[in-house]
């Protein structure tokens, strides 16, 4: 008898356990993808020869696993600025692709603003999924703080923030009357506001790999964050605190699949894998490539588009040599639209030709091809001075820091040494002053030391902390800047609401002999 | 903001807080066209337009080292 009950014990022991764990236990599964930045067709990333990425593939895979189980699908942020195919639409191709993508949610990221609030408001309202903002504050019902939605009977809760740096990186206008809460609190707040409420709480954040992992370790009570910000490919994901934290690389180069194994409402495991995208991983999602080719040809009939003529032919192949005249109209233009006294900008910045006639939107964006944006720095004369210097020491070379100017002009030998070749330079008609600072515009590649540029980088690390104020930068060097916005569109902007173009190079750099 | 790249010190300021321009300053942007990669002091594979925080430590090396 004690031999039987012992059996039956056992028995109803293993049934209890397979209960437990067989019958009841589910995966969810949450797919995402993070600084899309409208990289919607396959690339070759720098110092690569194989195509990565492409939204249509990344689609297709979703697809694949959405066939297979109900799936989350989220979007860390930066999705709809950054290369032609979005900005040239001001992201309205990157919802539309989301949309026909089913994406559940998407957290604001710090380019999101690059348009500015009205725009950003315009594309809110046109997406099919909520967007979240936790901790911004003054946009209304637009954003949401987060969501719960139920899979399989798990509530599972999404609550999505941005960086509190989003006004450092864009230009203040484009967050006027916007607030940026610290990140950690708002986070607490809400996962406390959670409980009871949802089973599992992801955070969708836009702060960064490293501020995710600050983040996980001050906020009890997070299952998972699935990040954005940094760009980085997390192939094996930490857990901080109880909280596993994922990102999925950018430009749509991988898809991220989160699989939290549940044992009734409670998660007893969670797995991360990242799903690389190319074109060699198979064919695209039907419905998204004709969104990818539409908008593909609508950007190349933009680009087709006239902006402007050139009354005269306009040199992009001289300078890395001496002044042209596309050197001096895109100095200007650069110089006019920061507000500077003087514009420096390499000659290697430019890198063709405009011939006489129509000028296409295709021409400019051929002209100035990089990603690069205007930024002012405070200098003295001493160091406008070092700057001109290192631009004409290699000019024998043909090399790009060879500078363009706006604002002031100069001599400089060519037969003297490295490094004091320039001789007179003057500014509104004056003697450059060593002493006295002016605001010099120029590319964030340069100041930030492209070309072998240091001066720039010199004269802002002399500057006192930086900071925005009543949403106007302020600093003691850096004076301007906007880094949503490409050059190219600058120029492209520029052109458009002048017309004509005539301009006749000469009287800004010259080279004279001695030494 | 100070960063460090292999191991140097550098200075950013925002908006220029990026990879890219961490390696702009460090000299070092160049060495992407032959193939090298960023990593985070976690051995996380980084894009060069990533955002860098405060104090963040980041490394040009190839793939295979």
């Amino acid at each position: 008898m004690r031999r039987y009950t012992m059996m039956m014990f056992i028995l109803v022991l293993l049934a209890v356990t397979a209960s437990l764990t067989g019958a009841e236990q589910k995966v969810i599964t949450v797919l995402h993808v993070n600084d899309f930045h409208g990289f919607a067709e396959p690339y070759k990333p720098l110092g690569s020869d194989t195509l990565a990425g492409g939204i249509a593939t990344l689609a297709s895979e979703v697809g694949k696993i959405r066939a297979e189980r109900p799936v989350l699908l989220l979007a860390a942020g930066d999705m709809i600025q950054g290369n032609n195919w979005a900005n040239l639409f001001q992201g309205e191709s990157v919802i539309e692709l989301m949309n026909a993508m089913k994406f559940d949610a998407m957290v604001l990221g710090n380019h999101e603003f690059d348009f500015g609030t009205e725009i950003l408001k315009k594309r809110i309202s046109e997406a099919g999924f909520p967007v979240l903002g936790a901790n911004v504050a003054g946009l209304g019902d637009l954003v949401t703080p987060y969501i719960i939605r139920e899979l399989q009977g798990v509530r599972i809760a999404i609550i999505g923030v941005v960086t509190e740096d989003v006004p450092f990186t864009t230009h203040p206008r484009n967050v006027k009357g916007l607030t940026f809460l610290p990140v950690a609190g708002v986070v607490d707040r809400y996962v406390r506001e959670l409980k009871g409420k949802a089973d599992v709480i992801i955070v969708l954040s836009h702060i960064g790999f490293s501020e995710d992992r600050e983040l996980a370790r001050r906020v009890n009570g997070i299952t998972a964050i699935i990040g954005g910000h940094s760009h980085t490919r997390v192939v094996d994901p930490p857990v901080v605190n109880n909280a596993l934290i994922v990102q999925a690389w950018e430009h749509a180069k991988d898809l991220g699949e989160l699989d939290l194994y549940m044992e009734g409402r409670k998660v007893v495991r969670a797995e991360e894998r990242l799903i690389d995208i190319s074109p060699a991983a198979g064919t695209g999602d039907p419905a998204v490539e004709r969104i990818v080719e539409k908008y593909e040809k609508k950007v190349d009939a933009l680009l087709d588009e006239p902006v402007g003529e050139a009354l005269v032919d306009l040199d992009g192949e001289h300078v890395r040599s001496r002044e042209t005249n596309l050197g001096d109209l895109i100095a200007d233009i650069i110089r006019k639209t920061a507000g500077s006294d003087i514009a420096i900008i390499g000659g290697g910045s430019i890198r063709t030709s405009i011939l006489k006639g129509i000028i296409r939107l295709r021409n400019i964006y051929a002209v100035s091809p990089f990603n690069n944006y205007i930024v002012a720095v405070r200098m003295t004369g001493r160091q406008v001075r070092e700057a001109l210097e290192h631009g004409v020491s290699a000019v024998e070379e043909g090399a790009g820091r060879f500078p363009q100017v706006s604002g002031l002009s100069f001599t400089y030998t060519l037969s003297a040494p490295p490094g004091s070749r320039v001789k007179e330079v003057m500014v509104a008609g004056r003697q450059l002053d060593p002493d006295r600072r002016y605001t010099v515009a120029t590319d964030d590649f340069l100041a930030a030391g492209g070309d072998g540029y240091k001066a720039f980088g010199e004269a802002v690390r002399a500057s006192k902390d930086y900071s925005v104020v009543g949403g106007v930068m302020k600093g003691d060097r850096l004076v301007y800047g906007n880094p949503g916005r490409w050059e190219r569109d600058v120029i492209a902007d520029y052109i458009r609401s002048g017309g004509k173009i005539s301009l006749t190079a000469g009287g800004r750099i010259k080279e004279v002999s001695g030494r | 903001m100070n960063v460090s790249v292999n191991g140097c010190k550098v200075t950013l300021f925002p908006p220029m807080t990026t990879v890219r321009h961490a390696l702009l300053t460090a000299g070092l942007f160049e060495e992407l066209e032959s193939g090298v990669k960023v990593y985070d002091e976690w051995g996380n594979e980084i894009g060069t337009e990533g955002a860098l925080n405060e104090g963040a430590k980041i490394f040009v090396r190839s793939a295979d080292s």
